[in-house]
């Protein structure tokens, strides 16, 4: 899969295409709008992640410049956050927006959903090691024994399954799961997991969820420690 | 017209009063000399004819009048001015009395029987143009003949002594309005000497000393409440200016603490090779730290954007017993780790922005949670109520002391400064509270009862109120 970042903060640019190159991503990097421009055109990417703000010209008149000719799916990333600012990136084409400062592993959760084009698969089964997950009859087994969860508590670990191996953030999970849509600042989240784990991974050796500090936290039968 | 200063057209409006009032008046006056002197001439004129009718109606003849000459003459005229001439009815002249020769036209006679009056009195004008008055009437001696008396008198001296009168009325006139437009030009100016002086202390006034007023004491009425309400207004940009100050100050702060972690942690790391896992301990260690700068920074943009005029709500009807159960059941892990209970008892529709509910109850409920001891019941509640849906947010614990009570929604205020979990806490949820209630033209209520019960009630005005 090969991305394009486009944006014009030196910093920004480095560690986006270090962060997705070891997410498996091939990633070229343009620091102004012209060149962005000409890449994006010359080149065929998978995916365009366009910094607004760009010196000389900005990111809407990249995008719809992009518009003209290609269906490329644009990321957009903007330090405004304002309804407007929106509305004006989706209307010229924008296929997903995100307000800087945002956390890696959202970019990334956005990357993937707009390459995986559609939302995600609804899993009726799922194995992750010796877990088994019944989406249907909303039930939990590990190692053939059966765990009660509370209603939330599945929604959580169905979450995570879903997106097995891939890191979320506090604030997606409180999306997901509470459709709460705020930055709170409160450790709900924290607590959530570490009552879930009790329930999942106390007394096997293996656990299957984990937390990656900072960051948020996945579930993987195989992680190294962190 | 526009551009003269409020003095000087005040000062104009005067004059202006006072030249039509002082010509209006001397205009009035004189005329009615004029006519007072003419009446009175008028007058002597008919009272010195009637007095001759009845001398010749005791003579004998004609000649007889003629041989009295000096006698009529005497007994009537004393001014030259005046004239008299008597003729008989061949128009041969018995008396006459002419000093200033004056023309004594032919009028008609007033029959000897007919009373004299006013009106019999006749105008005409000599060479030079001036107005001469007279009567002519008839006499009858006791012969039973008749004569003509004519008395006449110029009104010269009359016009001399008016235009005379109307010189010294035009001079005393534009004396007086020279001196009443110095007068009120000067009256004008001191009455707005207190406009001037408010004028000078508003001109002091900038960013930097705004704490600068108007003078309120001796200034008249009119200006007075003028006075008090700039320095009302004065007041009300000073507190902003002062708010507005001290949340950058406790802006500034409130970043220092978490990049002065983020730096010292960098360096003390740096200091030596560290394992693989220190590193990742740090560097984990900085997200969280960058985290707390970011909701900073997001619930400071928030609050600013919900001050800003543009802010569009998006409202929509919220069954409240619904989002308490989301809410309480969102903060369910955290409560019952800490051994605290919550209760939700909710009935109420409420016509508001979903999110800002959500986020303002949490906000609440997170605050509630951190004050209450372990073993202890939170109770959320919404109600209609004749104010509008109340929903209320009530624990126990040690109750807010009341020195803090007035600052509780101030930004950045925390009641304890040295807890422990200021890095999890803003000190901006409470502000953030109290600007969704604005936005929704409610209010948000705190209360700590003696048992140290302390309650948050937010209201949503009847009108975000469903049916």
């Amino acid at each position: 899969m090969r991305l394009l970042v486009i944006e014009d903060e030196k910093k920004a640019g480095e560690y986006l295409k270090k962060g997705l190159e070891e997410s498996g991503f091939t990633v070229d990097v343009a620091s102004n709008g012209i060149d962005g421009l000409h890449l994006a055109l010359e080149d065929d990417y998978d995916l365009i992640v366009l910094d607004v703000m760009l010196p000389g010209i900005d990111g809407w008149a990249v995008l719809t410049r992009l518009r003209t000719k290609k269906d490329t799916p644009v990321l957009l990333l903007t330090a405004m956050d304002e309804l407007e600012e929106r509305v004006k990136g989706l209307e010229l084409g924008g296929d997903d927006y995100l307000v800087k400062p945002f956390a890696f592993v959202e970019l990334l959760a956005r990357i993937r959903t707009l390459l995986r084009r559609g939302p995600p698969r609804d899993i009726e089964h799922m194995h992750i090691g010796d877990l088994e997950i019944d989406a249907v009859r909303r039930r939990v087994r590990r190692a053939g024994q059966r765990i009660d969860l509370t209603p939330r508590e599945f929604s959580l670990l169905q979450l995570l399954a879903r997106r097995r191996g891939e890191v979320l953030s506090r604030t997606q999970i409180a999306s997901y799961v509470w459709d709460m849509n705020f930055d709170s600042d409160t450790n709900v989240v924290e607590v959530a997991i570490r009552r879930l784990r009790v329930k999942i991974d106390d007394g096997h050796d293996i656990k299957l969820i984990h937390t990656v500090r900072g960051m948020g936290y996945v579930l993987d039968e195989e992680r190294e420690a962190s | 017209m526009a551009r003269l200063s409020l003095s000087a057209r005040l000062a104009i409006t005067f004059v202006v009063i006072t030249v039509a009032c002082f010509s209006a008046v001397g205009f009035l006056l004189f005329e009615a000399a004029a006519r007072r002197i003419h009446e009175q001439d008028d007058t002597n004129l008919v009272l010195a004819t009637r007095h001759l009718r009845r001398f010749v109606a005791e003579l004998d003849s004609p000649a007889d009048v003629a041989a009295h000459q000096d006698r009529l003459i005497i007994g009537v005229l004393g001014d030259t001015n005046n004239a008299l001439r008597i003729m008989d009815d061949a128009g041969h002249v018995l008396v006459e009395r002419n000093p200033s020769r004056l023309p004594m036209a032919n009028k008609a006679m007033v029959p000897p029987e007919q009373r004299i009056v006013s009106a019999d009195v006749q105008s005409w004008r000599d060479a030079d143009d001036h107005e001469i008055r007279g009567v002519s009437a008839g006499g009858r001696p006791r012969d039973g003949t008749t004569v003509t008396i004519v008395v006449a008198r110029s009104l010269a001296d009359r016009a001399l002594l008016l235009s005379r009168y109307r010189r010294d009325t035009i001079l005393a006139l534009t004396a007086g309005m020279l001196v009443a437009v110095l007068l009120s030009y000067l009256l004008v100016r001191r009455a707005l000497r207190p406009l001037r002086s408010m004028a000078a202390s508003a001109s002091a006034v900038t960013a930097h000393r705004l704490s600068t007023r108007m003078p309120a004491d001796d200034v008249p009425a009119e200006l007075q409440t003028l006075s008090v309400a700039l320095n009302d207004m004065l007041g009300r940009i000073e507190d902003g200016f002062a708010r507005v100050w001290q949340f950058t100050v406790d802006l500034a702060h409130d970043l220092r603490t978490p990049i002065g972690n983020l730096r010292g942690a960098n360096e003390v790391a740096l200091t030596r090779p560290r394992s693989t896992e220190e590193y990742q301990l740090l560097l984990g260690s900085n997200i969280e730290e960058c985290d707390r700068v970011s909701r900073t920074i997001e619930s400071v943009l928030f609050l600013a954007r919900a001050d800003s005029p543009q802010f569009a709500l998006q409202r929509v009807i919220i069954d409240a017993g619904e989002e308490l159960q989301r809410i309480a059941d969102y903060f369910e892990g955290l409560s019952s780790e800490a051994g605290i209970t919550v209760q939700v008892a909710a009935n109420a529709l409420v016509h508001a922005d979903r999110e800002l509910f959500r986020r303002a109850v949490s906000n609440l409920l997170s605050n509630a949670l951190r004050y209450t001891p372990a073993g202890g019941t939170i109770a959320m509640r919404a109600m209609d109520t004749e104010r509008g849906v109340e929903v209320s947010v009530e624990n126990p614990g040690a109750g807010i002391p009341p020195e803090h009570m007035a600052h509780l929604f101030d930004r950045f205020y925390r009641v304890d400064r040295s807890r422990s979990d200021s890095a999890h806490s803003t000190g901006l949820g409470l502000s953030i509270v109290k600007s969704i209630m604005e936005l929704h033209d409610g209010d948000v209520v705190a209360q700590s009862e003696r048992q140290g019960i302390t309650r948050f009630t937010l209201t949503f005005p009847k009108s975000s109120a469903v049916g």
